[in-house]
């Protein structure tokens, strides 16, 4: 069909220069994310305040009035999350940001705006849990929950940040993506990443670029609210403008009125992100070439496991890194591709194993997969990470299964000593 | 790689100004001395009263583990914060310390000391809450981690304009009090 | 086809009120079957159970030129928090909660809102007041009317539709398939006219007194009406007093 087609011309669009406070700043994540949402063309935020993510909602609630957005800070976050739904269909860019309890009383609602396929954005501020947890200490054990937590079949996308620079850079790229796939984009942040104060070089305004709502240009009458454009995304209508909409989170047909059975729009939730994949992963690989090991890693993590790499480098050992910027969706091709040539993957995380499932998962049992568990409150030791490495790396046997790295040290030790 | 990290604890109590300094400080390195800084505070029960302190690392290259392991250089203004972190702080470290405010316990290692009355000094230019602007000019008349120049772009930034002045007196104070000493 | 009176009571209340059309949304959840819209074709939100005031509230604050009306059912369970602080916060939206004394489709489902309904054992606790519940939480129109009532919920749709501010209005009516399976079950219309008839209008009776019993007749009427600034009305009053010219007037 034609309507489709001009929506799917590349736009480029710039930011809007008074949303863009360019400069050199020494701020938290947090605040840089707040910073990186307005400059993105963020102009609504429902949020309920929670440790560690506070100071990102406060930085937002302090700059919307000077950019003509609007806050307001819900009952809870079940009323947070379903305020910003409604704020992105009456036409605004929208997010909230939470924390681990919080990031669970949102999960219906996840599932809701992935089924409406609205663009939002989630600031998850990751603490150390389970419940209430270590409100004020890191964790990354909300992993899984990011991608699995509401009920039924979609798929979100999460980016995974490592600094107040890319807290900024990043939370602009989350809108883009949300816009561009019409589905919830989390930035999975910690405790570590959204407290540390770095510099924060914000660019000027013509050099962010912004990705437009896809708006449904053709004659009103004609406007089907899920007949997807080619890349399998629908464009998108506002309330309010006499389109007549019916937007149900009832599985639905192309005119969003209910069925009562799977209709091709279920499956797109799905293949929008999976076809889309390759366009949406954002890697970064160092030294992987030629590498026994290959460190697979994201958030703050990443930046702590640089300094075991360099240690095991120093010891001669042929050590990849490589860091998983946008962690879902999960680049399972090249963690195929590099299972083939290398011995072992060496995975480390502020939980006790999530991400390192997916790895296990795409190694296809071609390559040993070593766990470098933490249970949260603070960072890796490097040096652990580097024992990893180094025991990954003597291994020859294949082991089927995720192999704990501490467990397995015990039980080298234990055996040794027997 | 990171061989040029400087690892640096500010601690005092809640009140004194200590997150501050470590905000200033590594504003300062940042912004005006192009390196990289990275700046933690504690929060929890720890940020609460009591003993409270920031953390700071300065470096030539980017900084990769964001936290003080064993500090360099540790900067005291009250006594229960140099009992919590005096041990952490490495056997050839440096320790700076208010001199009316800190009892040193036994000497250890090759640790330096190097004292100012910060809080006196304050009291003296009539403000005790600048104390910590007084103990920033002696860091870094005797560390030179920081230029001169980037701390006195950086202070202003984080003080109300009527206390601009008060406060560059006070970073002077401190700074050419630790220059006579280091001379 | 049998249609709704409260469908027409509505379509002519908007009428009445001189609404755009467009520019009416409304939001609805499960506890309440949207039908209404897909026959008047007005915007139409069908979101997760109990979420509709929130969402509403987005939808408003994202565009306040919308007229946001929610359709909800026996909204005290899911979602009695939201309606509270939307009610403390005089969000401009109206809420209309049908009340059917039961969830509709969904059997042996308890309803906060009666005394005795469909589950096994029946029900044993006592039902929430709705328009105490608005009252006390300051919304500033609350009223009640059985679906019969034509003529007068007509007239208090669109008063609380021309309002700026949180407006409730309680409608006492069977759902759509109402007592469905219960054999020798009243029928729908007859169960309409049953609470017509059962009814006693009381106007601007003090909410404390309109508890629905098994005793009592029905009290219907327009309980409450005030004046009081929306939320958008203190945002810009208030940014406007700390933030000064800088500060344009959101709207």
């Amino acid at each position: 069909m034609a309507f489709g087609i001009e929506a799917e011309k590349e736009v480029i669009m710039k930011a809007n220069k008074k949303d863009v406070l360019t400069g050199s700043y020494y701020i938290d994540g947090d605040v840089a994310a707040a910073y990186g949402a307005i400059a993105a063309g963020c102009k609504f935020v429902g949020g309920y305040p929670i440790t560690p993510s506070t100071e990102a909602f406060e930085a937002f609630v302090h700059r919307a009035p000077y950019v003509g957005g609007i806050t307001i800070q819900m009952e809870d976050e079940l009323g947070s999350i379903a305020s910003i739904l409604g704020a992105v269909w009456s036409g605004k860019k929208a997010m909230t940001i939470t924390s681990g309890p919080g990031f669970s009383l949102m999960m219906e609602n996840i599932g809701l705006g992935a089924m409406l396929e609205t663009p939002f954005v989630l600031l998850n501020v990751q603490r150390s849990g389970p419940s209430t947890g270590l409100p004020t200490q890191a964790g990354q054990a909300d992993m899984m929950q990011s991608r699995w937590g509401a009920n039924g079949d979609y798929e979100i996308i999460a980016i995974s940040p490592d600094s107040p620079q890319e807290m900024f850079d990043y939370t602009i790229k989350a809108f883009n993506l949300s816009e561009k796939y019409r589905c919830p984009v989390m930035i999975m942040a910690d405790e570590c990443v959204g407290h540390m104060t770095e510099k924060v070089v914000v660019p000027e305004a013509d050099k962010i670029n912004i990705e437009p709502r896809r708006f449904y240009k053709g004659p009103k009458e004609k406007y089907l609210p899920f007949k997807p454009d080619k890349d399998l995304v629908p464009p998108m209508a506002k309330a309010g403008d006499g389109y007549k909409l019916h937007i149900s989170g009832l599985t639905h047909d192309e005119k969003g009125y209910p069925t009562f059975s799977q209709t091709p729009d279920t499956k797109r939730l799905v293949d929008k992100i999976r076809l889309n994949a390759d366009k949406i992963i954002e890697l970064n690989e160092d030294e992987i070439d030629d590498a026994d090991v290959v460190v697979v890693s994201y958030g703050i993590t990443s930046r702590v496991a640089i300094r075991g790499i360099e240690q095991a480098r120093a010891k001669g050992l042929k050590v990849g890194n490589l860091r998983l910027v946008t962690v879902w969706p999960f680049p399972e091709k090249r963690i195929a591709e590099l299972s083939k040539k290398v011995k072992a993957f060496v995975v480390p995380e502020i939980n006790y194993g999530q991400i390192v499932y997916e790895v296990e998962r795409c190694a296809h049992g071609n390559a040993n997969v070593v766990l470098v568990p933490h249970g949260g409150g603070f960072v890796h030791n490097p040096e652990d990470i580097f024992k990893a490495i180094k025991y990954a790396a003597q291994e020859k046997k294949k082991v089927e299964g995720i192999i704990e790295h501490k467990t397995e040290l015990y039980r080298l030790i234990h055996e040794k000593n027997s | 790689m990171n061989k040029k990290t400087v690892e640096i604890r500010f601690a005092g109590y809640g009140g004194q100004g200590i997150i501050r300094s470590g905000i200033i400080v590594g504003r300062a390195g940042a912004i005006y001395d192009d390196k990289f800084t990275t700046m933690n505070q504690a929060f929890g029960p720890e940020a609460r009263g009591g003993a409270c302190s920031s953390q700071l690392l300065v470096s030539d290259d980017k900084i990769l583990y964001p936290y003080v392991a064993k500090s360099d250089i540790l900067i005291c203004m009250a006594q229960e914060a140099y009992e919590k972190f005096e041990p952490e702080l490495k056997n050839d470290g440096l320790l700076l310390y208010d001199l009316d405010l800190v009892n040193l316990k036994n000497k250890r290692g090759k640790v330096k000391l190097y004292s100012i009355p910060s809080t006196r000094f304050a009291e003296e230019l009539g403000q005790k809450i600048i104390a910590n602007v007084v103990m920033m000019g002696f860091f870094t008349a005797i560390t030179e981690v920081i230029s001169v120049d980037a701390m006195k772009k950086s202070i202003p930034e984080s003080v109300p304009s009527r206390f601009v002045e008060l406060n560059l007196n006070a970073f002077d104070k401190g700074y050419n009090y630790g220059k006579n000493l280091v001379k | 086809m049998k249609i709704h009176p409260l469908f027409s009571t509505f379509a002519n209340a908007v009428k009445k009120a001189e609404i755009e059309s467009d520019k009416i949304c409304l939001v609805s959840d499960f506890l309440y079957q949207p039908k209404i819209s897909e026959y008047l074709g007005f915007d139409l939100f069908h979101v997760t159970r109990g979420r509709s005031i929130p969402f509403a509230t987005g939808m408003k604050l994202g565009n306040p030129k919308l007229k946001v009306v929610v359709f909800v059912g026996d909204l005290i369970t899911l979602g009695g928090n939201h309606f509270m602080h939307a009610s403390r916060r005089n969000m401009d939206i109206v809420v209309i909660c049908v009340n059917n004394f039961l969830y509709p489709k969904i059997n042996g489902k308890k309803s906060p809102t009666i005394k005795s309904a469909f589950s096994p054992y029946s029900v044993f606790e006592r039902p929430v007041n709705i328009p105490h519940v608005a009252r006390s939480s300051r919304a500033v129109y609350v009223a009640r009317w059985t679906a019969l009532h034509k003529k007068e919920l007509t007239e208090s749709m669109t008063r609380a539709l021309g309002k700026s501010g949180f407006s409730v209005i309680e409608v006492i009516s069977p759902g759509n398939c109402y007592f469905a399976g219960i054999p020798a079950s009243p029928k729908e219309n007859e169960l309409i006219e049953f609470y017509h008839k059962n009814s006693e209008i009381k106007n601007d009776e003090d909410t404390k007194n309109v508890e629905i019993t098994a005793e009592k007749k029905i009290i219907v009427g327009k309980f409450f009406e005030k004046k009081r600034p929306t939320y958008i009305d203190s945002y810009n009053e208030r940014h406007s007093k700390v933030i000064g010219d800088k500060f344009k007037i959101y709207e």
